[in-house]
């Protein structure tokens, strides 16, 4: 494959990842946005795979390979069985409603891609759109985990968010040492099984979310 | 001025759209029945149904003034000469000054208007209502359906449908850029909301509160509303035709008569593909609560908006 093709793949690929994360966003039931989240995983896990084959990295087909299976595969499994644990069907209850969400979505996508284009000569040392496209999947996740009420919606956003800063990191370095990818994900893996945990505790010792627990007692 | 779609060719088009926008709608019946475990009607009852009201008289509301009579004409008329900006056989641009994808959408809006003028004239409640509901969708539609339409112009360098066509080429989806599966993504969202469809609109019911376009409608009745049937077959079939235009490729470049055969039979093909999406929609979505069909159709805006900033950054 050339540089050309390998860009272009890149770029689509963004602009896919773009799209899930619009669903995201725009999602009223959480089962909707695990199933996004899992797409985007398996977007990246190709991803992976495009920059190992061009860049002949055998690095990257490992870590293709552990996205598709812990972060496509094992964390949106994980993510609707905490859903169905807690018999909830739309736990997702934004704190400002989801048009106004999605219309701070388009500004943070804007920003970033004019941000990026500031950069300069960062930005001309790294071809193709992956930068802005990884800054917007990181910042719209952070977006996200700040505008739900409801700890499923925002270990939804995390994952996104960490998505994004995955593709970034992958796109722009062409394959980071193995070593600190997979310490990546295993953290992933460890701040999911905690969430979880912690989820299912408040739920059911004191029967409330996260936004109830507003006030610091000593 | 010159082009490759002489005056012949653009109306022989146009009549074709006409002529195949009921077809269109009763694939899309039958393929809905089928999904539902029906038998359903055949493809050709919407050719039916519009021979049988062409045969009727007309009744008309005391209230209604005189250009109520006028209205289903006009909207045909403006329909189906949105009809004509459509590449069909073959794409390029006309060999004359026509128009183009904004002249469409604007052609589009003004039967739309006019409908909604109609339903307000007879003076139903149900038309006023329907009316009242069509005006505050189609605000969140057309914009959206303009910065789509920009977004694959903005490459092209044309607004012209027939030059954008040709400037998408015959190579498939390997040409998309970035931008091409955003904007595509945002025309799918919105299909079935400009085509009057589920989850926005239910094509089906008469009688449902939740109606729009069905609603405006009403008051017609013979000739009149058979003119209103032909122009929403014949909107639906030039908004895909539109899509097919703005993101798939064209089958051939020549002119010769194979050629144009090869494009016809192309643009069947593309007309099938998405009329097969709309189908699949209808079947496995509910209808939408009115009051969120903003945030359905946000997510269009979004993705949009999106593309034109991956196509100008």
């Amino acid at each position: 494959m050339s540089a050309e093709t390998v860009q272009t793949i890149i770029d689509d690929l963004g602009a896919l990842l773009l799209f899930t994360m619009i669903l995201i966003v725009a999602a009223s039931q959480i089962s909707r946005a695990i199933y996004a989240v899992a797409a985007q995983s398996f977007l990246i896990a190709i991803a992976g795979a495009v920059l190992a084959t061009a860049t002949g990295n055998a690095d990257l087909w490992v870590i293709a390979g552990v996205t598709l299976v812990v972060k496509a595969s094992l964390l949106p499994w994980i993510l609707h069985w905490v859903v169905r644990r807690m018999n909830v069907r739309r736990e997702v209850e934004p704190v400002i409603p989801i048009a106004a969400t999605l219309a701070l979505a388009v500004a943070v996508v804007v920003m970033s891609f004019h941000l990026s284009a500031s950069l300069g000569s960062v930005r001309q040392a790294i071809t193709g759109n992956a930068l802005p496209v990884g800054i917007a999947l990181t910042l719209t996740g952070v977006l996200v985990m700040a505008t739900r009420k409801t700890a499923l919606s925002q270990m939804v956003g995390l994952f996104a968010s960490e998505n994004g800063i995955f593709f970034t990191a992958m796109a722009v370095t062409q394959g980071m040492p193995l070593i600190i990818e997979i310490g990546v994900i295993l953290d992933v893996i460890l701040a999911a099984l905690v969430m979880t945990i912690m989820v299912l505790r408040v739920r059911s010792t004191v029967d409330a979310d996260i936004a109830d627990l507003d006030r610091l007692k000593g | 001025m010159t082009g490759d779609r002489p005056l012949g060719l653009v109306l022989l088009e146009m009549i074709l759209l006409v002529l195949l926008g009921p077809l269109v709608t009763g694939i899309i019946q039958k393929l809905k029945a089928r999904l539902q475990c029906r038998q359903g009607a055949g493809i050709l009852q919407p050719y039916r149904d519009l021979a049988k009201l062409f045969r009727k008289g007309t009744v008309q509301a005391d209230t209604a003034s005189g250009f109520f009579r006028a209205i289903p004409v006009l909207v045909l008329a403006a329909t189906v000469a949105a009809g004509a900006l459509v590449p069909v056989l073959r794409a390029g641009p006309p060999a004359f000054p026509l128009g183009d994808a904004l002249m469409l959408l604007g052609l589009l809006a003004l039967a739309r208007f006019l409908t909604a003028i109609g339903a307000f004239d007879a003076g139903g409640a149900f038309g006023g209502m329907g009316a009242s509901r069509e005006m505050t969708i189609a605000p969140l539609v057309e914009p959206v359906l303009m910065m789509v339409v920009f977004s694959t112009a903005v490459a092209a360098g044309t607004t012209e449908l027939g030059a954008l066509a040709a400037h998408r080429g015959t190579s498939w989806i390997f040409a998309w850029r970035a931008a091409d599966f955003l904007g595509f993504a945002a025309m799918l969202v919105l299909l079935p909301a400009e085509t009057g469809r589920i989850p926005v609109d239910n094509p089906d019911t008469h009688l449902e509160l939740t109606m729009l376009h069905e609603g405006m409608l009403l008051e017609h009745s013979g000739p009149g509303l058979g003119c209103m049937l032909l122009a929403s077959h014949t909107r639906q079939v030039v908004t895909l035709g539109l899509v097919a235009a703005l993101f798939f490729p064209i089958a051939a470049d020549g002119a010769g008569a194979l050629d144009l055969l090869l494009g016809a039979g192309a643009f069947a093909a593309k007309i099938l593909v998405l009329a097969i999406f709309l189908a699949l929609v209808e079947s496995s979505y509910a209808k939408l609560r009115l009051f969120r069909v903003p945030q359905y159709l946000g997510i269009g805006f979004v993705c949009a908006l999106t593309a034109l900033a991956l196509r100008i950054l």
